[in-house]
């Protein structure tokens, strides 16, 4: 899982159908230097699944491809990304 | 499997249930030369591993799928702590 930060909320009128009521927030993957000497750049933008509720300016654990997939079990998805936890604190 | 700097650590309360009492450390993943390879990562420890510590890393969620769960989003864990004097 890469730790990314939340930049917005994406809203769907037609989803797939496995998703009904889906949320999903837009976040850019924090580099070592985003998160060691607090530079700006930050990794390309990921639309990720939340049940989590994270909002902008959160820090979420992002968990992608066949991870991403892990929570729904047998039930096939097309979610390849995925919000694992909203972090609290990070002490580097 | 890969090697890793631990360059910190997170806490987490609203997160995935499997996560629930794990502790997460946060690691760049390095090439043996000690290059950075890619975005800091998000990984399990039940080996204590600190700060600045390298640490070997496997991305096979079969281990963390039997330590945490079948449905655990999870997918780095520390499964080793490499001797600081490697060839």
């Amino acid at each position: 899982m890469r730790i990314a930060e939340v930049i917005g909320r994406l809203t769907t009128s037609k989803l797939h159908p496995s998703l009904k009521g889906a949320r999903f927030v837009i976040v850019l993957p924090m580099t070592l230097e985003a998160l060691t000497e607090n530079s700006p750049n930050r990794g390309e933008e990921v639309i990720v699944f939340d049940l989590l509720g994270a909002s902008p300016g959160d820090l979420i654990g992002l968990s992608e491809g066949g991870e991403a997939a892990s929570p729904f079990g047998k039930v096939k998805t097309p979610i390849d990304a995925y919000n694992a936890c909203i972090l609290d604190q990070i002490s580097i | 499997m890969q090697l890793g700097r631990v360059i910190g650590t997170a806490t987490s309360t609203i997160k995935h249930p499997t996560f629930q009492g794990e502790r997460l450390l946060i690691v760049q993943l390095e090439g043996t030369d000690g290059r950075p390879d890619g975005e800091p990562v998000l990984a399990f420890d039940r080996f204590g591993a600190g700060r600045d510590d390298r640490v070997l890393l496997t991305s096979d969620g079969q281990i963390l799928r039997e330590q945490l769960g079948r449905l655990t989003p999870g997918r780095w864990s520390v499964m080793g702590l490499p001797d600081r004097n490697q060839s």
